[in-house]
C-alpha cells in the first residue's frame, strides 16, 4: 500500500496542470467576475449558467463548432489513410515526399491562416482569379456565410492531415507483410485485403488520431481568429472564439469560464462516445466475423 | 499432381538470388530444400507461390504453366515461418477468412472450419486469438489453414523453426499425418539437415542460389557430389583431412575407430551425445572428430584408424567429388 505513495508527486503535478484549471473554471462559472464587479469574483448563484442556456449566440456557435469538428476530422481521417497508404508504397524519392508532406503541420497556425486568407481573398486571391476567367460573378469566399465555414474546414484539413497521416503511416508499418502475402494466396482482391487486414489492425492508431483531433478541432481558435474573426455574420464563430471574446473584449470572466467549462463537458462526452463507437465497430469486425 | 520448376532465375539489382534452378516434385512426394541462410530456398518458395516473379524460367503445377498467373489461382497451401496468422481474428475466423473472401456460404464455412479444427484437435480453442495460443498450437492452426485451401501444392517455409527442439520432434508425426500423407507434392524449406532427413523423400541442397545436389537422404549421405554437400549432410560434421596433390580427403566421424596400429592422437575436447561421446582429437593430420564410448577423457592418448574405402575424395579447387 505504501508504494502507492510513490506516484503521489506525479498525481500532484497532474492536479496542478489539469485539475486546478478545471476546478477554477467551475468556481469562476458560479461567480460574477466582470467590469461591473470590478473584476472581483462575487457569487451570483448560477446566473451565468441560466444566461448560457438562453444565449442563442452560444448555441449557434456550439452547432457551428460541432459542424466544423465533424467535417474536419472525418475528411482528415479518410484523406490521411489514403495518403499513408500511398506513402507506404515503394517508389523513387519516397523519403523526400514523406518529409515534404509533413510541412503543413510544421507551419505555425497563424502563418498558414494568413496565407489562406490571401488565397481566399476577393478579388486578389488565386481562387477568385481563376473563377473570374469563367464568370463575372465572384464567389466572395470569406464574406459568404454559406461558404466561409467550408474555407475554415479546408484550411484546417490542409494543416492537420499530415499529422494524422504520420500516425497512420506508423501504424501501417507495424503490420507484418506476410499477413498480406497469406491473404494473397486466398484472394487477389486488394479492397478485401484492406478491409479485412489493414483497417482492423490500424484501429488503435485510428482511435488515437480521432480522439486527439476531436479535442483539437473542437477547441479551434487561432485559425478562425486569423482567417475570418468569426465572421461573416458570426457564421464561423467557434465556442473557443466566443469564450475568448467574452473574456478579452467584454471582460466578463465569469461567463467566459462558464462557456469553457460547458465545452469541456461536451468534449469529454464526444471523446467517450467516439471511443465507445470505435470499440463497438472493433468488436464487430474483430475476433469473430460470423 | 506435380510441381515442376524449370530453369528459374531471380535477381535483385545485379545480385542473383536464384540461378538456373530446376527440379520436379512428384505426386505425394516431399522434397526438402536445404541450405544455409541466404542460399535462396525461401525465395524459391515465394516464386512458386507467386509472391515474387522469376526473371527467367517457368513454374508448372500439374503440367500447367502458372508463371504468370496470380497467387490465388495457383491454389497453394502455404505455411509461413512466422505462421502469418491474423492477430485480430479468432482461430475460427482466421480459418474462415479465406473461405469468406472466396464467397463460400456461411453454413459451408462453419462446416469446413469445424471439421478441419477437429482434424488438428483444436476445437476447444476456436474462440481464442492467436496470441492466446502456444507456439505449437499456432503452428497447427497454420497447418489447418493450408489444409483448408485444398491446394494443388503444399509449400512449407521453415514450419518448425520457431518451435523448441522437443516440440519439433512431437509435431513431426503430426505434419506427416496431415500433409505429407496426401497426394499433393510438398516442398519443405529448412536449414536443419536433421529435419530434412527426417521429413523428406528427397533433398535438394542449395548453395548461393544454385542447385548443388538433389537425391534421397541416403544418396546425399553416402554419395555427396561436392564437399559442401558432404559437410552439410551428416552430424557430427565430416572430417576434412590435409590436402594432398590438390585432393581433399574426408572421412565421417562415425567411420573412425580405435586401432592401436593407427594414427596416434590426443583428446582435446569431448561432448556428450547421450549414448556416446563426440571426441575432438589433435593429431599430426589436424583436428579430427570421432564418436567414442563414453569413458574417454580429456588428454587421453589414443590411436585411430578407418577403412580407406570409407574416405571421400574431392577436387581441392572445385570441391567437386572425384570418382
Amino acid at each position: 500500500m505504501i508504494y502507492a505513495l510513490l506516484i503521489l508527486p506525479a498525481l500532484v503535478l497532474i492536479f496542478i496542470v489539469f485539475g486546478f484549471p478545471i476546478i477554477r473554471y467551475f468556481w469562476l462559472s458560479i461567480h460574477a467576475s466582470s467590469v461591473l464587479t470590478g473584476l472581483t469574483a462575487t457569487p451570483n448563484y448560477g446566473a451565468n449558467w441560466i444566461r448560457l442556456l438562453n444565449d442563442d449566440r452560444f448555441w449557434l456557435d456550439t452547432i457551428q463548432t460541432i459542424r466544423f469538428t465533424m467535417c474536419s476530422v472525418l475528411i482528415e481521417i479518410v484523406l490521411a489513410i489514403v495518403f499513408a497508404l500511398i506513402l507506404n508504397q515503394n517508389f523513387r524519392g519516397r523519403g523526400l515526399v514523406r518529409s515534404l508532406s509533413i510541412l503543413p503541420w510544421a507551419l505555425p497556425t497563424t502563418i498558414m491562416a494568413l496565407g489562406w486568407r490571401w488565397i481566399f481573398n476577393t478579388p486578389y486571391g488565386p481562387i477568385e482569379r481563376i473563377v473570374s476567367i469563367f464568370s463575372t460573378n465572384s464567389i466572395n469566399i470569406l464574406s459568404n456565410p454559406n461558404i466561409a465555414w467550408i474555407a475554415t474546414v479546408f484550411a484546417d484539413i490542409w494543416k492537420t492531415t499530415p499529422f494524422i497521416t504520420l500516425i497512420i503511416l506508423a501504424g501501417l508499418q507495424t503490420i507484418p507483410t506476410d499477413l498480406y502475402e497469406a491473404f494473397k494466396l486466398e484472394s487477389g482482391d486488394k479492397l478485401k485485403s484492406f478491409f479485412n487486414i489493414t483497417l482492423p489492425l490500424l484501429q488503435p492508431y485510428l482511435i488515437i488520431s480521432i480522439i486527439f483531433r476531436l479535442a483539437q478541432a473542437f477547441g479551434v481558435f487561432d485559425l478562425i481568429q486569423v482567417l475570418t474573426l468569426g465572421g461573416p455574420a458570426g457564421s464561423t464563430e467557434s465556442i473557443g472564439l466566443y469564450a475568448y471574446l467574452n473574456a478579452m473584449r467584454f471582460l466578463d470572466f465569469g461567463y467566459s469560464a462558464t462557456i469553457i467549462f460547458f465545452s469541456f463537458i461536451l468534449l469529454s462526452l464526444f471523446c467517450i462516445l467516439a471511443w465507445l463507437l470505435i470499440n463497438k465497430i472493433r468488436d464487430k469486425y474483430q475476433r469473430n466475423m460470423l | 499432381m506435380t510441381l515442376t520448376i524449370s530453369k528459374i532465375s531471380r535477381r535483385i539489382n545485379q545480385n542473383w538470388i536464384i540461378r538456373d534452378l530446376s527440379f520436379q516434385v512428384n505426386k505425394g512426394e516431399c522434397l526438402a530444400l536445404l541450405g544455409p541462410s541466404g542460399c535462396g530456398k525461401s525465395s524459391t518458395l515465394r516464386l512458386i507461390a507467386g509472391l515474387d516473379s522469376p526473371n527467367e524460367g517457368k513454374v508448372y503445377i500439374n503440367d500447367q504453366d502458372v508463371t504468370d498467373i496470380p497467387p490465388v489461382e495457383r491454389r497453394i497451401g502455404m505455411v509461413f515461418q512466422s505462421y502469418a496468422l491474423f492477430p485480430h481474428l479468432s482461430i475460427f475466423s482466421n480459418l474462415a477468412l479465406g473461405l469468406k473472401v472466396r464467397g463460400v456460404s456461411e453454413k459451408q464455412q462453419i462446416e469446413r472450419v469445424s471439421s478441419i479444427l477437429s482434424v488438428v484437435q483444436l476445437e476447444h480453442l476456436s474462440n481464442r486469438l492467436p496470441s492466446e495460443l502456444s507456439g505449437g498450437q499456432r503452428q497447427r492452426v497454420a497447418l489447418a489453414r493450408a489444409l483448408l485451401r485444398d491446394p494443388h501444392v503444399y509449400l512449407l517455409d521453415e514450419p518448425m523453426s520457431n518451435l523448441d527442439a522437443q516440440l519439433r520432434e512431437e509435431l513431426r508425426p503430426e505434419l506427416r499425418r496431415l500433409i505429407l500423407k496426401g497426394s499433393q507434392p510438398v516442398l519443405y524449406v529448412t536449414h536443419d539437415q536433421q529435419e530434412a532427413m527426417a521429413m523428406a523423400d528427397r533433398i535438394a541442397v542449395l548453395k548461393n542460389g544454385e542447385l548443388e545436389q538433389i537425391g534421397t537422404p541416403l544418396e546425399l549421405y553416402k554419395d555427396p557430389k561436392s564437399f559442401f554437400v558432404a559437410s552439410f549432410i551428416g552430424r557430427p560434421q565430416i572430417n576434412k583431412l590435409p590436402i594432398k596433390n590438390n585432393i581433399i580427403s574426408a572421412i565421417r566421424p562415425e567411420s573412425i575407430y580405435i586401432d592401436s596400429n593407427g594414427i596416434s592422437c590426443k583428446v582435446i575436447e569431448t561432448e556428450w551425445l547421450g549414448m556416446n561421446k563426440l571426441v575432438f582429437l589433435d593429431s599430426n593430420i589436424g583436428n579430427i572428430r570421432m564418436i567414442c564410448a563414453s569413458n574417454i577423457k580429456i588428454n587421453e592418448k589414443l590411436s585411430i584408424s578407418w577403412d580407406k574405402s570409407e574416405e571421400l575424395h574431392f577436387d581441392a579447387t572445385s570441391e567437386k567429388r572425384l570418382t
